[in-house]
Protein backbone atom coordinates (compact mmCIF):
# COMPACT_ATOMS: atom_id res chain seq x y z
CA UNK A 1 0.00 0.00 0.00
CA UNK A 2 2.82 2.32 0.80
CA UNK A 3 4.77 1.52 -1.63
CA UNK A 4 2.02 2.14 -4.59
CA UNK A 5 0.85 5.50 -2.65
CA UNK A 6 4.94 6.83 -3.29
CA UNK A 7 4.59 5.59 -6.71
CA UNK A 8 1.20 7.77 -7.60
CA UNK A 9 2.62 10.73 -5.61
CA UNK A 10 5.83 10.56 -7.41
CA UNK A 11 3.34 10.36 -10.86
CA UNK A 12 1.64 12.78 -10.24
CA UNK A 13 4.82 15.17 -9.44
CA UNK A 14 6.47 14.18 -12.24
CA UNK A 15 3.16 14.75 -14.37
CA UNK A 16 3.17 18.29 -13.11
CA UNK A 17 7.02 18.84 -13.79
CA UNK A 18 6.11 17.60 -17.22
CA UNK A 19 3.44 19.86 -17.62
CA UNK A 20 5.49 22.82 -16.31
CA UNK A 21 8.63 22.33 -18.61
CA UNK A 22 6.34 22.18 -22.08
CA UNK A 23 5.08 25.13 -20.81
CA UNK A 24 8.24 27.03 -20.26
CA UNK A 25 9.51 25.66 -23.50
CA UNK A 26 6.17 26.66 -25.38
CA UNK A 27 6.50 30.27 -23.78
CA UNK A 28 10.02 30.61 -24.78
CA UNK A 29 9.44 29.30 -28.48
CA UNK A 30 6.64 32.49 -28.68
CA UNK A 31 9.16 34.27 -27.11
CA UNK A 32 11.75 33.43 -29.53
CA UNK A 33 9.19 34.41 -32.41
CA UNK A 34 8.18 37.46 -30.63
CA UNK A 35 11.78 38.57 -30.90
CA UNK A 36 11.97 37.56 -34.64
CA UNK A 37 9.17 38.93 -35.67
CA UNK A 38 9.48 42.52 -33.81
CA UNK A 39 13.48 42.11 -35.26
CA UNK A 40 11.35 42.10 -39.09
CA UNK A 41 9.32 44.67 -38.32
CA UNK A 42 12.02 47.25 -37.14
CA UNK A 43 13.95 46.29 -39.97
CA UNK A 44 11.21 46.99 -42.70
CA UNK A 45 9.90 50.19 -40.85
CA UNK A 46 13.98 51.20 -40.67
CA UNK A 47 14.36 50.23 -44.39
CA UNK A 48 11.24 52.32 -44.70
CA UNK A 49 12.46 54.93 -43.05
CA UNK A 50 15.80 55.04 -45.09
CA UNK A 51 13.90 54.95 -48.28
CA UNK A 52 11.91 58.10 -47.60
CA UNK A 53 14.89 59.77 -46.45
CA UNK A 54 16.34 59.44 -49.85
CA UNK A 55 13.36 60.36 -51.93
CA UNK A 56 13.43 63.44 -49.03
CA UNK A 57 17.20 63.97 -49.92
CA UNK A 58 16.78 64.21 -53.46
CA UNK A 59 13.78 65.96 -53.42
CA UNK A 60 16.13 68.92 -50.71
CA UNK A 61 19.14 68.43 -53.19
CA UNK A 62 16.29 69.30 -56.58
CA UNK A 63 14.87 72.33 -55.06
CA UNK A 64 18.16 73.63 -53.89
CA UNK A 65 19.70 72.90 -57.34
CA UNK A 66 16.65 74.27 -59.83
CA UNK A 67 16.22 77.07 -57.67
CA UNK A 68 19.71 77.76 -58.06
CA UNK A 69 20.21 77.20 -61.76
CA UNK A 70 16.67 79.37 -62.58
CA UNK A 71 18.27 82.11 -60.75
CA UNK A 72 21.61 82.22 -62.72
CA UNK A 73 19.62 81.35 -65.92
CA UNK A 74 17.97 84.78 -65.52
CA UNK A 75 21.84 86.50 -64.59
CA UNK A 76 22.89 84.98 -67.96
CA UNK A 77 20.20 86.21 -69.84
CA UNK A 78 19.76 90.56 -67.91
CA UNK A 79 23.69 90.17 -68.98
CA UNK A 80 22.86 89.75 -72.39
CA UNK A 81 19.92 91.92 -72.66
CA UNK A 82 22.03 94.49 -71.18
CA UNK A 83 24.43 93.61 -73.66
CA UNK A 84 22.06 93.72 -76.27
CA UNK A 85 20.09 96.90 -75.22
CA UNK A 86 23.72 98.88 -75.07
CA UNK A 87 24.41 97.67 -78.63
CA UNK A 88 21.20 99.04 -79.93
CA UNK A 89 21.35 101.95 -78.04
CA UNK A 90 25.12 102.72 -80.01
CA UNK A 91 23.27 101.73 -83.21
CA UNK A 92 20.30 104.44 -82.39
CA UNK A 93 23.02 107.29 -81.37
CA UNK A 94 24.57 106.04 -84.83
CA UNK A 95 21.75 106.22 -86.60
CA UNK A 96 20.43 109.23 -85.65
CA UNK A 97 23.66 111.14 -86.47
CA UNK A 98 23.61 109.68 -89.94
CA UNK A 99 23.55 113.12 -91.43
CA UNK A 100 27.32 113.56 -90.82
CA UNK A 101 27.85 110.28 -92.53
CA UNK A 102 28.85 110.02 -96.59
CA UNK A 103 25.83 107.54 -96.67
CA UNK A 104 23.19 109.94 -95.57
CA UNK A 105 21.97 111.12 -99.22
CA UNK A 106 21.52 107.29 -100.53
CA UNK A 107 19.66 106.26 -97.65
CA UNK A 108 17.38 109.15 -97.24
CA UNK A 109 16.88 108.36 -101.13
CA UNK A 110 16.13 104.79 -100.31
CA UNK A 111 14.07 105.48 -97.62
CA UNK A 112 12.05 108.22 -99.76
CA UNK A 113 11.63 105.68 -102.41
CA UNK A 114 10.21 102.82 -100.32
CA UNK A 115 7.76 104.85 -98.61
CA UNK A 116 6.22 106.43 -101.89
CA UNK A 117 6.20 103.07 -103.19
CA UNK A 118 4.77 101.66 -100.49
CA UNK A 119 2.15 104.81 -100.15
CA UNK A 120 1.52 103.66 -103.57
CA UNK A 121 -0.45 107.52 -104.34
CA UNK A 122 -0.14 109.65 -107.27
CA UNK A 123 0.57 112.75 -105.56
CA UNK A 124 2.08 111.53 -102.41
CA UNK A 125 3.79 114.20 -99.47
CA UNK A 126 7.11 112.85 -98.49
CA UNK A 127 8.12 114.15 -94.96
CA UNK A 128 11.68 113.75 -93.97
CA UNK A 129 13.13 114.74 -91.15
CA UNK A 130 16.82 113.89 -90.02
CA UNK A 131 19.15 115.30 -87.17
CA UNK A 132 21.88 118.13 -88.33
CA UNK A 133 20.05 117.85 -91.81
CA UNK A 134 21.13 120.85 -94.23
CA UNK A 135 19.05 121.82 -96.96
CA UNK A 136 21.66 120.94 -99.25
CA UNK A 137 21.79 117.35 -98.26
CA UNK A 138 18.36 116.97 -99.09
CA UNK A 139 18.79 118.03 -102.38
CA UNK A 140 18.52 114.85 -103.90
CA UNK A 141 15.78 113.70 -102.71
CA UNK A 142 13.67 115.65 -105.53
CA UNK A 143 14.73 113.51 -107.76
CA UNK A 144 13.51 110.89 -106.82
CA UNK A 145 10.09 112.16 -105.78
CA UNK A 146 7.44 111.41 -108.29
CA UNK A 147 6.05 114.12 -110.22
CA UNK A 148 3.07 115.55 -108.09
CA UNK A 149 5.26 114.76 -105.15
CA UNK A 150 5.57 116.77 -102.19
CA UNK A 151 8.21 116.84 -99.56
CA UNK A 152 7.83 118.52 -96.24
CA UNK A 153 11.30 118.83 -94.37
CA UNK A 154 11.23 118.85 -90.49
CA UNK A 155 13.59 120.82 -88.92
CA UNK A 156 13.42 118.08 -85.94
CA UNK A 157 14.10 114.26 -85.97
CA UNK A 158 10.59 112.36 -86.96
CA UNK A 159 10.34 110.01 -84.03
CA UNK A 160 13.38 111.27 -82.30
CA UNK A 161 15.99 109.44 -84.07
CA UNK A 162 14.84 110.68 -87.49
CA UNK A 163 13.72 108.99 -90.80
CA UNK A 164 10.64 109.70 -93.37
CA UNK A 165 6.95 109.14 -93.55
CA UNK A 166 4.88 108.99 -96.70
CA UNK A 167 1.16 109.56 -97.13
CA UNK A 168 -1.24 109.89 -99.69
CA UNK A 169 -2.65 113.40 -100.23
CA UNK A 170 -5.67 112.90 -97.90
CA UNK A 171 -3.65 110.70 -95.25
CA UNK A 172 -5.67 107.99 -95.24
CA UNK A 173 -2.52 105.74 -96.34
CA UNK A 174 0.54 106.30 -94.10
CA UNK A 175 4.04 104.46 -94.26
CA UNK A 176 6.62 105.16 -91.68
CA UNK A 177 10.15 104.68 -92.24
CA UNK A 178 11.69 106.10 -89.71
CA UNK A 179 14.82 104.33 -88.16
CA UNK A 180 12.45 103.74 -85.10
CA UNK A 181 10.02 102.32 -87.01
CA UNK A 182 12.48 99.90 -89.08
CA UNK A 183 13.97 99.03 -85.80
CA UNK A 184 11.12 97.74 -84.63
CA UNK A 185 10.01 95.80 -87.88
CA UNK A 186 12.83 94.01 -88.03
CA UNK A 187 13.58 93.53 -84.18
CA UNK A 188 13.69 89.58 -84.55
CA UNK A 189 16.25 90.17 -87.71
CA UNK A 190 18.22 92.67 -85.57
CA UNK A 191 18.79 90.57 -82.52
CA UNK A 192 19.29 87.46 -83.70
CA UNK A 193 22.10 89.58 -85.25
CA UNK A 194 23.63 90.87 -82.74
CA UNK A 195 23.47 87.85 -80.55
CA UNK A 196 25.49 85.93 -83.31
CA UNK A 197 27.72 88.48 -83.63
CA UNK A 198 28.44 88.97 -79.90
CA UNK A 199 27.79 85.44 -78.46
CA UNK A 200 27.87 83.56 -81.75
CA UNK A 201 24.64 82.06 -81.23
CA UNK B 1 -1.02 3.65 6.99
CA UNK B 2 -4.85 4.41 6.79
CA UNK B 3 -6.86 5.55 3.88
CA UNK B 4 -7.43 8.88 5.08
CA UNK B 5 -3.86 8.95 5.91
CA UNK B 6 -3.56 7.92 2.15
CA UNK B 7 -6.10 10.29 0.68
CA UNK B 8 -4.38 12.79 2.84
CA UNK B 9 -1.00 12.41 1.39
CA UNK B 10 -2.68 12.13 -2.06
CA UNK B 11 -4.52 15.60 -1.89
CA UNK B 12 -0.90 17.30 -0.56
CA UNK B 13 0.75 15.45 -3.15
CA UNK B 14 -1.93 17.10 -6.25
CA UNK B 15 -1.28 20.41 -4.43
CA UNK B 16 2.27 20.37 -4.80
CA UNK B 17 1.83 19.84 -8.64
CA UNK B 18 -0.36 22.35 -8.71
CA UNK B 19 2.12 25.16 -7.64
CA UNK B 20 5.00 23.72 -9.90
CA UNK B 21 2.03 23.76 -12.80
CA UNK B 22 0.98 27.41 -11.56
CA UNK B 23 4.60 28.57 -10.80
CA UNK B 24 5.76 27.22 -14.18
CA UNK B 25 2.46 29.21 -15.54
CA UNK B 26 3.49 32.46 -14.07
CA UNK B 27 7.38 32.11 -15.45
CA UNK B 28 6.18 31.42 -18.79
CA UNK B 29 3.80 34.94 -18.62
CA UNK B 30 7.12 36.68 -17.43
CA UNK B 31 9.33 35.24 -20.51
CA UNK B 32 6.68 36.43 -22.96
CA UNK B 33 5.90 39.69 -21.21
CA UNK B 34 9.61 39.81 -21.15
CA UNK B 35 9.74 39.49 -24.61
CA UNK B 36 7.57 41.65 -25.37
CA UNK B 37 9.47 44.60 -23.87
CA UNK B 38 12.63 43.30 -25.50
CA UNK B 39 10.92 43.22 -28.78
CA UNK B 40 9.28 47.25 -27.98
CA UNK B 41 12.32 48.41 -27.00
CA UNK B 42 14.49 46.74 -30.38
CA UNK B 43 12.07 48.37 -32.51
CA UNK B 44 12.72 51.63 -30.43
CA UNK B 45 16.17 51.56 -31.18
CA UNK B 46 15.96 50.11 -34.83
CA UNK B 47 13.38 53.07 -35.10
CA UNK B 48 16.18 55.89 -33.56
CA UNK B 49 19.04 54.75 -35.36
CA UNK B 50 16.83 54.90 -38.84
CA UNK B 51 15.74 58.43 -37.95
CA UNK B 52 19.39 59.84 -37.00
CA UNK B 53 20.66 58.04 -40.02
CA UNK B 54 17.43 59.94 -42.07
CA UNK B 55 18.95 63.38 -40.48
CA UNK B 56 22.26 62.56 -41.75
CA UNK B 57 21.29 62.11 -45.00
CA UNK B 58 19.35 64.96 -45.55
CA UNK B 59 21.84 66.82 -43.87
CA UNK B 60 24.78 64.91 -46.44
CA UNK B 61 22.31 66.07 -49.43
CA UNK B 62 21.68 69.71 -48.82
CA UNK B 63 25.51 69.98 -48.30
CA UNK B 64 26.17 68.36 -51.44
CA UNK B 65 23.29 70.39 -53.24
CA UNK B 66 24.77 73.62 -51.58
CA UNK B 67 28.28 72.59 -52.89
CA UNK B 68 27.11 72.03 -56.49
CA UNK B 69 24.82 75.23 -55.92
CA UNK B 70 28.21 77.01 -55.42
CA UNK B 71 29.43 75.75 -58.33
CA UNK B 72 26.84 76.83 -60.39
CA UNK B 73 27.92 80.38 -59.20
CA UNK B 74 31.45 79.90 -60.08
CA UNK B 75 30.28 78.81 -63.56
CA UNK B 76 27.77 81.51 -64.10
CA UNK B 77 30.13 83.72 -63.38
CA UNK B 78 32.47 83.06 -65.41
CA UNK B 79 30.07 83.25 -69.01
CA UNK B 80 29.50 86.31 -67.76
CA UNK B 81 33.09 87.36 -67.63
CA UNK B 82 32.90 85.34 -71.12
CA UNK B 83 30.21 87.71 -72.12
CA UNK B 84 31.70 90.86 -71.30
CA UNK B 85 34.81 90.14 -73.18
CA UNK B 86 33.11 88.84 -76.04
CA UNK B 87 31.22 92.31 -75.98
CA UNK B 88 33.91 94.38 -75.33
CA UNK B 89 35.79 92.28 -78.64
CA UNK B 90 32.35 92.56 -80.57
CA UNK B 91 30.68 95.24 -80.17
CA UNK B 92 31.86 97.35 -82.88
CA UNK B 93 31.29 94.34 -85.37
CA UNK B 94 27.69 94.16 -84.08
CA UNK B 95 26.94 98.07 -84.01
CA UNK B 96 27.92 98.29 -88.13
CA UNK B 97 25.99 95.37 -88.45
CA UNK B 98 23.14 96.21 -87.11
CA UNK B 99 23.41 100.00 -88.58
CA UNK B 100 23.75 98.05 -91.89
CA UNK B 101 20.84 95.97 -91.54
CA UNK B 102 18.53 98.68 -90.52
CA UNK B 103 19.81 101.23 -93.82
CA UNK B 104 19.85 98.52 -96.25
CA UNK B 105 16.96 96.22 -95.47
Amino acid sequence: MSESLEKLQNRILSDAKHQAEETIKEAQTKAQQILEEARQRAQKESEEIIARANVDAEAIRRSILSSKVRVNRLRILDEKNQIVQDIIHTVEDQLSSIAKSEQFEDTAQRFVTQAVKAVDADQPVVRIGFRDVSKKNLDGISRVLPKGGKLVIDEKPIDDLGGVVATDPEGRVVFNNTFKSRLERLDNQLLTLISSTVFGE
Amino acid sequence: MSGIDAVKKIVETEAQARRIVDEASARAQHIISEAREQAERMRQEATTRAQQRREEILREAKEKADAEARQSDVETEQILDTYRKLSEERKAAAVSKAVELILNA
